[in-house]
């Protein structure tokens, strides 16, 4: 399984990292939080060659202009290093759709990779990560991630921290 | 005189297609809606036609980004029979999604090379936008569907993916001394505008371009939606019984008549 | 796909009353005692206990929200006023108010009316127009943007589900919510943050109604407190339909044709649960997420299909889900399904599951045998799944088959009127309303109470919800919901037109899509709440150009629990208000829809909600360009004032901001608005009003200011010459929020025809429009006079919501 995960590039305007930082700064939920950077996240599952991932990442899930990707492996390891309460400058929160939730985008994706003429079975499942920096504890980010970025009828979320 | 015959390329999500035929017939010309399974099975039959159009909407739900997976569709499944077309030197337009595909395709603003270099992307309110604006259009520009055009015009923007952002600024200065740059958000006179009545954001205010030879035209406004003067505002005319957006799309139907 | 095979049997024969309720309880059925009792009875004589599949069929379509219970049901109503008690018992209170009024009103131009999925008025020779509004509260509660998607989803639906399908115009869109204001600490436990619902709710009609290119064109918000833990939202959808596709039957033999999106767990239990109070242990399958191009392509498809004659009925998958449209469609017939064949989103559904799942962008169909190819053929061309289920049959039965074997098979007629018709008590007491003290506010204050009532959440502008929304897409939206002489500035308009040039070529005819809602007036006199949403919803439409004659209007109930007497006795006082205002306006409703149980529970602590009704309205216009906007137009035009201002400040803005505590609230005078707007209608047609607003939220002061700052033109108003009808002082006369007034604007030239056609009727000629930036208004006689900048009064409307 891989993670493909979007992001903008530093050069261009992360309308919807901006956005978010501001919601959480009118909330009143924290003051600690200085910058957010948003990123999409495809999770993708299925017989497929890195080559084969690389080209879905650069042709179809990103914008060769305005965002970069990154590629990772995708799998339990990934929740492992969960935090404590203490504080930390940087922690990521990634937030993904439930099991059996209808995933719009994901329908979408498996269409399109098609298109690029890849010809396989593959499972898709769409998320979002956000990438937060400035004084946080694992209170703030849950409080931050259930009163914002998910709905926990839905949605689930991670947080890690990240370097 | 011939019928000029008209390909409105629809999928999943179009949705300003109605309206983009009715401008087109009210100019004379005949159109078909033709949905994109079709002609990937008739490659062909786009060469039968005089006009393209890439019609507003949320193609694929714009999903992954805005006009993306029907981009990619096109480039892979009708790519050499679209840029037969295009270097034929047939008008197309694309119309906001159109205008995104145009972009993400690459058939805009160098159309030769079908290589996307530049990019339409998120406004910088973080919003959908529906609102009219002020345009200025480039009296110099080669884009042969904005004759006869006074200095500023209005039309109505809806989107939330529009700003306009080039690769470098190479680009950019090229596009402005290939006259490609047709349209640019405005101020009521002509000037530089703030937002909202730039919606997005755009590099230069760029609400439109064309490529060199100027049959091909991508804008994120709606020329379609201002036929009438009973759709503007405040239902000014163009000094005829239309709106601005109905000359747009006589333009192109005189231009292969 | 495989579904799991078990289908169990529920052992009801031997079960006590108290037995039965707990088992209604514990299967989520929200059956009540006497129903169960039927169900026992039923299968009794079928000697044989029930299926799963068949009690949750009984179960959805005995729903409150499927059958309408409270409303048809029998209901002992005592009214008290003035200590006098009046006793009237309703066998049915839709048929006895609401509906009654359509009949005797018995209009021609009504061509299908509360018996299909939507209403439907004449539009031409060969047009009709469908008109539909429904709620989703509960789910946006809960999922706020997956519950309003679902929400603007389903009421689509129902215009393509009305009776052979229409094509969607236009949606409208009305919303409670708690104030966006609130601290997070004072919302209780389990709830969004007022913020985030309304964020949510936004998105989610955005998201689904623009990607469907259906334009939302008018709607209306509502702040109060009450509706923090149970926000309100109503979505509509108008289209258009040939007439000659309006009836719909279904044939023994026709083929059953699901068509759309996949069946999954989503909206388990939907339509029992919109009846049961919200608690934080909502079930979580109860929430379901759209995918608007799956209905899109279905739009695109199916209309084809429409014209060429393929299929003989069709309805939406909504609450319900298989169950409620196949055994609406088969309620005649008898039907036969195979779950089996249902495709599913994945595997492991019950069989009972795939019965009544409300997964989202399913339609149902009949089709003649002999079309079975070409139909399906038109959906497979655009990559929509369409599978044949099952059959309609002959035997009025409902039989449902998994794997070859029968899971269910019940009596159709049992399904439909088997249900025990239950007896409510209600009671209203009538409140006695008293005049508040005389308010006399000093020139400076009178400014202070302007200003706070533009930026009172209420009345504010709803800029950052309507450019979100495409309110232009397929071009037809001349009469715009944000109106302003520069694209720089805008104010509210009081009503939609949509002119259908693209869909009906050559017509020069328009629709007008107006609503009204004062939950505010509810809290004191439901009676006169719904009075004067009705009245509202009309002198909206009359605003822009719309013929009173020509008007339909639609109901959309939101109440709480109706097991309490005194909450049911205020909807029957509200349900009464309705069919005398219908008869006194001539205007008939045509569909309505309600939403009862609206009460949320934290704790011990029970919240519910304050009763609304809303009220939207839809008419034909002759002519589109016999339509007009709110603006003020030229510099040197006169202000004139139609209807008669009264002392009634009961539910205002002002006695919110002054904390005034009495006040009568609004009350309609048809006797004395028939005529105005009947006046108005004719003298825009004559093109003798240039612009037209109506005085609601925050009076006439509010009306003037925004008439003004959307323009660019200041205005001079003299207080002394509004006609009132008692002795009032300047900020009564600005802030009385009276119905049937319309502020409008006369050319100098047009002076003498404008006031021979009201001629007899309460008309004042109050100022002028004037050339400098300012709004003045003045009374020599209290000596009061305030001026204000445009610019500082549109700041104050525009800055309340702009996130």
């Amino acid at each position: 399984m891989f993670g493909i995960e979007i992001f903008t590039k530093t050069k261009y305007k992360d309308s919807r990292g901006e956005h978010v930082l501001s919601d959480i700064n009118s909330s009143g939920v924290s003051k600690g939080v200085k910058k957010v950077k948003y990123c999409s996240l495809y999770i993708v599952d299925g017989n497929l060659s890195l080559n084969e991932i690389r080209m879905i990442a650069s042709c179809l899930l990103s914008d060769n202009i305005t965002e970069g990707y990154k590629i990772t492996k995708y799998g339990s390891k990934n929740s492992k290093s969960y935090l404590n309460n203490i504080f930390v400058s940087k922690a990521m929160i990634e937030v993904v759709y439930k099991k059996g939730v209808t995933d719009t985008v994901s329908s979408s994706v498996v269409k399109a990779v098609k298109d690029l003429g890849i010809n396989k079975d593959i499972k898709v499942k769409t998320g979002h990560r956000y990438y937060l920096s400035g004084k946080l504890s694992k209170t703030i980010l849950d409080t931050i991630a259930c009163k914002l970025l998910s709905n926990t009828l839905i949605q689930e979320y991670k947080i890690k921290s990240v370097k | 005189m011939k019928k000029v015959k008209v390909l409105i390329l629809r999928t999943a999500g179009t949705n300003c297609d109605l309206e983009t035929q009715n401008a087109f017939e009210l100019c004379g010309a005949s159109v078909e809606r033709l949905h994109i399974n079709f002609l990937v099975n008739n490659k062909n039959k786009i060469l039968d036609y005089d006009i393209l159009a890439f019609p507003g909407g949320f193609s694929y739900g714009d999903d992954i980004a805005s006009g993306k997976i029907l981009a990619n569709e096109i480039k892979n499944k009708l790519g050499s029979q679209v840029k037969k077309f295009a270097l034929s030197s047939r008008p197309i337009i694309g119309i906001c999604n159109g205008f995104q595909v145009l972009v993400k395709m690459g058939l805009l603003p160098e159309s030769e090379l079908c290589d996307q270099k530049s990019t339409l992307s998120y406004n910088d309110s973080n919003k959908f936008e529906c609102r009219w604006v002020y345009l200025k259009t480039e009296q110099k520009s080669s884009c042969i569907w904005t004759k006869n055009l006074p200095s500023v015009i209005n039309l109505p923007v809806a989107h939330s993916e529009g700003k306009f952002i080039p690769k470098d600024k190479e680009l950019l200065s090229k596009l402005n001394k290939g006259n490609q740059v047709v349209f640019r958000y405005s101020t009521k006179d002509g000037k530089e505008p703030k937002y909202p009545l730039c919606p997005n954001g755009s590099a230069e205010n760029i609400a439109g371009i064309c490529n060199k030879k100027g049959n091909i035209f991508g804008l994120m406004p709606h020329p379609e939606r201002y036929i009438f003067p009973l759709q503007h505002p405040r239902r000014e005319s163009s000094g005829s019984e239309y709106g601005w957006g109905k000359i747009i799309f006589q333009n192109a139907v005189n231009a292969v008549k | 796909m495989k579904s799991v095979v078990d289908c169990n049997v529920v052992e009801i024969l031997n079960l006590s009353d108290k037995q039965l309720v707990s088992l209604s309880k514990k299967n989520v059925l929200s059956l009540s005692l006497a129903e169960m009792k039927a169900v026992q009875e039923y299968f009794k004589k079928l000697k044989r206990n029930p299926t799963d599949v068949e009690m949750e069929t009984i179960a959805q379509t005995w729903s409150e929200h499927c059958k309408h219970k409270t409303l048809t049901g029998i209901i002992e109503y005592i009214q008290i006023k003035n200590g006098k008690k009046t006793k009237k018992t309703y066998n049915s209170l839709l048929k006895e108010t609401i509906f009654k009024a359509t009949v005797e009103l018995n209009k021609k131009w009504c061509l299908s009316v509360f018996k299909d999925n939507a209403g439907i008025i004449d539009f031409d020779l060969k047009n009709g127009v469908a008109f539909k509004v429904e709620t989703h509260n509960h789910p946006s509660a809960l999922e706020p943007y997956g519950g309003s998607a679902t929400g603007i989803g389903g009421v689509v639906r129902d215009i393509l589900g009305v009776g052979l399908g229409a094509k969607p115009l236009a949606n409208t869109d009305v919303f409670c919510f708690g104030d966006p204001t609130t601290k997070p600490s004072k919302v209780p436990k389990g709830v969004h943050h007022p913020k985030r619902i309304i964020k949510g709710v936004v998105s989610g009609v955005r998201d689904y109604g623009n990607r469907m290119g259906i334009p939302t064109v008018n709607g209306s918000v509502y702040f109060d407190h009450d509706y923090m833990a149970n926000p309100l939202v109503f979505c509509g959808t108008m289209g258009v339909i040939p007439k000659n596709k309006i009836e719909k039957k279904v044939s023994p033999g026709d083929l059953i044709l699901v068509v759309g999106g996949r069946t999954g767990r989503d909206g388990i239990h939907g339509a029992t649960f919109s009846s049961v109070q919200l608690d934080q242990g909502s079930d979580v399958s109860a929430v379901q997420i759209g995918n608007p191009i799956v209905e899109k392509k279905v739009l695109d498809t199916m209309l084809s299909a429409r014209d060429l004659n393929l299929y003989r009925a069709v309805t939406d998958c909504g609450a319900g889900g298989l169950s409620s449209a196949i055994g609406e469609l088969g309620q005649k017939t008898g039907a036969v399904v195979c779950l089996d064949k249902v495709p599913l989103k994945y595997d492991g559904l019950y069989p009972w599951e795939i019965w009544i799942s409300e997964a989202q962008e399913r339609m149902v169909f009949a089709v003649p045998p002999k079309n079975k190819k070409k139909i399906v053929e038109i959906f497979k061309k655009e990559n929509v799944e369409a599978v044949f289920i099952g059959q309609f049959t002959k035997d009025k039965k409902l039989v449902l088959k998994y794997d070859k074997n029968t899971v269910a098979n019940i009596d159709m007629s049992f399904l439909h009127d088997g249900i025990p018709k239950p007896t409510r008590k209600a009671e209203c007491k009538i409140k006695e309303e008293k005049l508040q003290k005389t308010v006399k506010l000093t020139s400076s204050e009178l400014l202070m109470v302007l200003k706070k009532s533009l930026a009172d959440l209420n009345v504010c502008s709803k800029e950052w919800i309507i450019r979100q929304y495409d309110h232009e897409v397929l071009g037809q939206t001349i009469i715009k919901p944000l109106q302003g002489n520069n694209i720089e500035i805008s104010g509210p308009g009081d009503a939609a037109v949509i002119f259908p040039y693209a869909v009906i070529k050559g017509t020069k005819k328009g629709i007008v899509l107006s609503n009204g809602l004062n939950p505010s007036y509810g809290k004191i006199n439901t009676y006169k709440m719904a009075a004067s949403a009705i009245e509202e919803a009309l002198r909206n439409a009359v605003c822009v150009g719309g013929n009173i004659e020509k008007l339909a209007i639609l109901d959309n109930f939101c109440w709480g629990n109706p097991n309490k007497p005194e909450i049911l006795g205020s909807l029957v006082c509200s349900a009464n208000a309705c069919y005398e205002m219908s008869k006194a306006f001539s205007v008939p409703f045509i569909s309505g829809k309600d939403s009862l149980h609206n009460e949320y529970s934290i704790g011990d602590k029970k919240l519910s909600i304050s009763p609304v009704l809303l009220i939207s309205a839809v008419g034909v216009i002759e002519n589109v360009a016999n339509t007009i906007t709110m603006p003020f137009k030229n510099s040197g035009n006169k202000v004139y004032i139609l209807g008669i201002t009264r002392n009634e400040l009961g539910g205002s803005v002002i006695s919110k901001i002054k904390n005034i505590k009495d006040g009568i609230v609004p009350n309609v005078y048809p006797k004395e608005s028939v005529p105005i707007m009947k006046g108005i209608y004719k003298a825009i047609g004559k093109g003798l009003i240039e612009s037209c607003h109506d005085a609601s939220e925050g009076g006439l002061a509010v009306a003037v200011s925004e008439m003004s700052f959307s323009s660019g033109y200041g205005v001079n108003i003299n207080i002394d010459y509004i006609k009132t009808a008692d002795t009032m002082s300047a900020a009564e006369i600005l802030f009385s929020e009276s119905n049937g007034r319309f502020v409008v604007e006369v050319a100098p030239n047009n002076e003498n025809r404008f006031k021979k056609i009201f001629k007899g009727l309460s008309v004042s000629e109050v100022g002028c429009v004037s050339d400098n930036k300012f709004v003045i208004f003045e009374s020599q006689k209290e000596k009061v006079k305030f001026k204000e900048k445009l610019i500082n009064l549109i700041n104050s409307w525009k800055n309340t919501i702009s996130w």
